[in-house]
């Protein structure tokens, strides 16, 4: 059964220009899901939708069966999805273990460590940490909230090559091994070639791509970092 | 994480904000207590000359409104009773009533006195402290006591006479009204002296006896010399012709004549009110034009200190739209937001209030002293800490609220969407 899903959902800036007509879409859990598109196609916006941040023009998105606009956006934001933005969106007076535990009671620490940063760097004010590490504190942020759907927004956007694929490795992990329903907005073809099911944005409809092969061999042929 | 977590981790680490804050907080409510404290010093200041100064009012037989035998006015004169009801009001502290004689004097030689008029121009006075003359600062007494209801046969003569005639407390006079008519003689002791203080210049255009004496002839004597004079002579045609009141609370004397004319038993149409209250209008006019003062600066003050705060956090809540935007994201709800950079706020006026109360208490004096008022005066009242304290919190929260507002009536979306 899917956890999300999208129904004729349409949106449009000040009310004239259409971004999204009547998209429809389902998500479930256990899987990586890629949006592709060109900049400035309404990728950020769909997913803006999909997590509570803003509201649909038309249409209804379902969490679980049930419309997050009637179950409350606010509700929604809390409990049942988790960002991870290109640009971190970290607070900044905090460090990464408080940032983690901001909407989390777990343990930030070993969440930390799991993704690579140690117990000093978890402790350092966040701004001093790398664009890298920014990003692992983001997406640990969002793993700790046990929400089950992750929604990334060019998460690799801003990292070089390496700590990109480590990146897409554990949103990979997050949506295999955690059992999460990860959604991610991305230009990058590798992240892509690692998500089950790739849609494409185009024009403010979403098509669904034919499921891109070879990702693992590809993976293997760069030398992949795993974790 | 809680918000109370959140907002402490927040004042501590951002220490340079939370410095800037803490010591403007300290600076507005140091100087809105001690203004407070000067307000309250000018007030008690004003309460204490009320008090010091007082006011008076004249009751006196309206001859306007009377017939005439001659040159007399057959106005009926005032009565004793008439002048012990209004005595008795509340708010009179003490009353006189003048019996006016025009004797001539002589010393215990018999000479006659030396003196600027025909005769003396003469009180038959029940309490002469209470005269107008003497309430108006007219006349200051500088030697001996005032006249009072249980003295008999004193007078008060003034320095001027005394120095002419070489006379002295203790000394003797004989008072006769028309010694040609051989009127009875009276004798009186000189039990005081008094200073003339101001000229007769708002009076001498006047109507009245008074214009025809110089006031070194003035004399006031006790009540039982005055009928003494006119016994046997004049008795129907002479009477208490105006009465004295003296108010304590100045500012309490228009209700105090009001009251009077309340009184029924008195036919007002023969008498007239007039209020005596110069002294006090002087003084409290600059007593009201520093109090006015004293208060714009208050009002100016808190007004300038909360706007630049209001500013303070507006800039500083707006520089926090993206921390806004990022809380909301991540499903923490808008009140607890909102709650948090308030109790940031109050983190820090919890601190700095409590040490502008200790600050004001060595400022307020000195500051007190620009306003002319001694510093021992001018006191911080843990009163005015509470009223600062809760005015303040009101207004800091609502600076909070106001500032929020822009933010937090935005979507998450929009709020990210324009820090990026």
């Amino acid at each position: 059964m899917s956890i999300m899903e999208l129904k004729q959902v349409g949106y449009s800036y000040d009310n004239k220009r259409k971004v999204l007509r009547g998209i429809n879409a389902e998500m479930k859990q256990g899987k990586l899901y890629a949006i592709l598109g060109p900049s400035g196609c309404g990728k950020t916006t769909l997913l803006s939708l999909i997590g509570g941040l803003d509201s649909p023009g038309s249409g209804q998105i379902l969490f679980d069966g049930k419309d997050i606009a009637k179950t409350g956006l606010g509700d929604h934001r809390k409990n049942h999805v988790a960002f991870i933005f290109q640009a971190y969106n970290l607070i900044d007076y905090l460090t990464p273990a408080e940032n983690v535990s901001l909407t989390s009671k777990l343990p930030p620490l070993p969440i930390l460590e799991r993704l690579g940063l140690t117990k000093e760097e978890a402790k350092r004010n966040v701004l001093k940490l790398s664009g890298g590490q920014q990003q692992r504190v983001a997406i640990a942020r969002a793993l700790a909230s046990e929400a089950p759907v992750i929604l990334a927004d060019e998460p690799t956007g801003n990292l070089d090559e390496d700590t990109a694929r480590d990146i897409t490795e554990i949103l990979k992990e997050s949506a295999h091994q955690m059992n999460k329903c990860v959604v991610v907005v991305t230009h990058s073809n590798e992240l892509a070639r690692e998500a089950d099911v790739v849609f494409r944005l185009k024009r403010g409809e979403l098509q669904t791509l034919e499921k891109v092969t070879g990702t693992k061999n590809d993976n293997r042929r760069n030398g992949r970092r795993g974790r | 994480m809680t918000l109370g977590t959140r907002a402490v981790l927040h004042t501590a680490r951002k220490w340079k904000k939370t410095l800037l804050l803490f010591f403007l907080l300290v600076f507005i409510v140091t100087l809105v207590l001690s203004g407070l404290a000067i307000a309250d010093a000018q007030e008690e200041q004003a309460e204490e000359l009320r008090g010091t100064t007082g006011a008076s009012f004249t009751v006196e037989r309206d001859i306007s409104t009377g017939g005439w035998s001659g040159n007399a006015s057959t106005q009926e004169f005032l009565s004793e009773d008439m002048i012990q009801q209004i005595a008795s009001l509340d708010g009179v502290a003490g009353y006189d009533a003048s019996l006016i004689t025009l004797p001539r004097m002589f010393n215990d030689k018999g000479e006659e006195l030396a003196h600027e008029n025909y005769s003396f121009y003469n009180y038959g006075s029940y309490n002469s402290q209470y005269h107008e003359l003497f309430l108006s600062g007219r006349f200051e007494l500088v030697e001996g006591t005032h006249i009072t209801d249980d003295m008999t046969g004193s007078i008060l003569i003034s320095r001027e006479l005394a120095e002419w005639n070489d006379l002295k407390l203790g000394d003797t006079l004989t008072g006769i009204y028309y010694p040609e008519n051989d009127t009875p003689a009276v004798d009186v002791e000189i039990v005081g002296i008094f200073d003339v203080v101001a000229d007769k210049d708002d009076q001498i255009n006047m109507y009245d006896d008074t214009s025809y004496y110089d006031y070194s002839s003035f004399a006031f004597c006790s009540m039982d010399v005055a009928e003494g004079l006119i016994k046997g002579w004049g008795e129907d045609e002479e009477g208490i012709s105006e009465a004295y009141f003296y108010v304590s609370d100045a500012a309490q004397l228009d209700s105090v004549i009001a009251e009077a004319q309340d009184i029924s038993s008195i036919n007002w149409n023969n008498y007239k009110i007039s209020m005596n209250d110069e002294v006090y209008e002087n003084i409290s006019s600059s007593l009201k034009d520093t109090g006015r003062l004293i208060t714009t600066l208050i009002v100016v003050i808190t007004a300038v200190s909360m706007v630049l705060i209001i500013l303070i956090l507006s800039m500083s809540v707006r520089s926090r739209r993206k921390e806004t935007g990022i809380l909301l994201a991540v499903g923490i709800a808008k009140p607890a937001v909102i709650l948090q950079y308030a109790l940031e706020t109050m983190l820090i006026a919890i601190v700095a209030f409590p040490l502008a109360y200790l600050s004001s208490k060595q400022v307020a004096g000195a500051l007190g002293t620009l306003f002319g008022k001694t510093a021992a005066n001018v006191i911080v009242t843990p009163q005015h800490f509470m009223m600062v304290a809760v005015v303040g919190a009101a207004l800091l929260l609502a600076s909070v609220l106001v500032s929020c507002t822009p933010a937090i009536r935005l979507k998450p979306k929009q709020i990210l969407a324009q820090m990026e």
